[in-house]
């Protein structure tokens, strides 16, 4: 028996090694090449040192895409709730498995499939811009979104519920008084952290062209202007750190 | 005195195991009953038949009084984020019309004030504005029984209310079940895992094994060879 744990055990090493070195060729990992190009790096960030702060070109449309990232953030969150919420009690457990099943499909895909790609075909739908941004969050978000609100729902006890219901409470009654209480602050604590990802997020989009700060650090480095983009990263920080703050503060909040 | 609950012919059965093989009992008003029996024995399972939560296979159930019987569970089951007195008020929300349930501000007046004076029953009246989760897991028990005295009905269940209690929370909520039997005339019946607890404070001590009620005696005279035969280890059914 205890030979036979052994044996798993040293297969499953050296399934992991082969499939490492495979990996390392597959990746065309190069350990010179990055010696090489370290030097084009450092000069890269001496360049962005100090950071060009100058208001009219670079720090107010900075600030003005900052806004423009978090509203893509924002609404490619809240725009998402319906079809979400929508999906997510459909796809509870001990519903009509055929109903439970084609609701956690649909999640499954739009989960599976990420934000930039979205990007990329709400982009020649709509055209370059936040707006196309706004829809590929949203898209992937009712996924993400839906599938962890499906298992809160799941996580509810459902013995508040059975208390109420034996003293004879209806079922709108039972679910306003039982179920809401314990689920709605679970489900907002899972809105806020889609919240803090979707706005990183919209960052990565503005590459595919739907604007905002992300988009005004890959023009600035596709321009080789390094002191704006260490400008627009600097802006970045500030920005996910205040709301990853006060998303934490608020989950922190709801959790007692 | 009358009867107040009377289950006859109960039976229940889940898959192909038969866990409920004719169970009858009464329960009058005035007494705190307890019900014993092994883990598995299907003590839950009557309970749960008995207020509608399980549907049984056969049987019949009497109830006196207008509403269904109430019930306390192990788990206690409050909903911890709401205040102790929303707590109580959720167990009379029966026949309200749901403009005046689906929010604890807008219960009535009439339904505040009767859950306020089944708070006072339970002697936790000082903490209605509490949130429930800050009291201790006895005082919650206590919420959940006048949750239970909220739904005015005249039979009490519990399913091993003080499983999860320390001994003296323990004590303070038998003592409360036994008040509410012996001075409101509630019909009290209690699933325990305690002889000894049952001795102190029932009327009547009930057993079940092998589906059936198998025991009934009066409390007082509970031998050690009655619990023996409850909780013995039986092969014929294990196996
Ligand atoms: N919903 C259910 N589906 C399938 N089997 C069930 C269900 N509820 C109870 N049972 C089974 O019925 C039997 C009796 O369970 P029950 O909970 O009534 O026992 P109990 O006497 O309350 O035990 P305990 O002392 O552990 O609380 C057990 O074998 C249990 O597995
Ligand atoms: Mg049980």
């Amino acid at each position: 028996m205890k030979t036979r744990k052994y044996l798993t055990t040293f297969g499953i090493v050296a399934a992991l090694a082969v499939a490492h070195v495979f990996a390392w060729r597959g990746a065309e990992i190069s350990p010179g090449a990055l010696a090489d190009g370290w030097h084009g790096m450092a000069r890269f960030l001496g360049e962005a040192v100090p950071p060009d702060l100058d208001w009219a070109t670079v720090v107010q449309p900075g600030l003005e895409a900052c806004l423009v990232t978090l509203a893509m953030g924002l609404l490619g969150t809240t725009l998402s709730v319906p079809i979400a919420l929508a999906l997510a009690v459909l796809g509870t457990r001990g519903r009509n498995p055929v109903v439970f099943q084609l609701a956690r499909g649909i999640m499954s895909l739009l989960r599976a499939t990420p934000e930039i790609v979205f990007g990329l075909i709400f982009v020649t739908a709509v055209g370059l811009g936040p707006f196309a941004g706004v829809l590929a969050l949203l898209t992937h978000n009712i996924g993400v979104m839906g599938k962890l609100w499906s298992e809160a729902m799941d996580e509810v006890d459902p013995g508040p519920a059975d208390a109420l219901r034996v003293s004879g409470a209806n079922g709108a009654q039972v679910v306003a008084n039982a179920v809401l209480p314990a689920v709605v602050p679970a489900l907002v604590g899972l809105l806020l952290y889609r919240l803090d990802v979707n706005v990183r997020s919209s960052l990565t989009l503005g590459v595919v062209g739907a604007g905002g700060i992300g988009f005004l650090i890959y023009q600035s480095i596709q321009l080789f202007q390094f002191k704006q983009m260490a400008t627009y990263i600097l802006m970045v920080l500030v920005v996910v750190i205040v709301v990853d703050l006060f998303s934490a503060a608020v989950r922190r909040r709801l959790a007692r | 005195m009358d009867t107040a609950l009377s289950v006859k012919g109960l039976r229940k059965s889940f898959g192909d195991r038969t866990v409920l093989n004719g169970v009858d009992f009464r329960v009058d008003s005035g007494e705190l009953v307890v019900l014993l029996g092994a883990n598995g024995s299907g003590k839950s399972t009557a309970l749960r038949c008995v207020v509608g939560l399980t549907k049984p296979d056969a049987g019949e159930v009497k109830i006196a009084g207008k509403t269904s019987a109430a019930m306390v569970f192990q788990q206690i089951h409050l909903v911890r984020r709401r205040s102790v007195i929303d707590n109580v008020c959720a167990g009379g929300l029966a026949g309200l019309p749901l403009s005046r349930s689906l929010a604890p501000v807008l219960f009535p007046k009439e339904l505040k004030e009767r859950a306020m004076s089944c708070l006072e029953r339970v002697g936790l009246a000082d903490r209605a504005r509490d949130k429930a989760s800050k009291l201790s897991g006895g005082q919650q028990q206590r919420v959940a029984v006048a949750r239970a005295l909220c739904q005015g009905a005249k039979v009490l269940l519990a399913d091993e209310p003080v499983s999860a209690l320390d001994p003296a929370a323990a004590k303070q909520v038998m003592d409360l079940l036994a008040e509410l039997a012996h001075e409101d005339g509630l019909a009290v019946a209690a699933v325990l895992h305690q002889p000894d607890l049952a001795r102190r404070h029932a009327d009547r001590v009930l057993g079940l094994l092998h589906g059936e009620i198998r025991l009934a005696r009066p409390a007082g005279e509970l031998s050690e060879s009655d619990i023996d035969a409850l909780y013995a280890p039986d092969l014929v059914v294990e196996a």
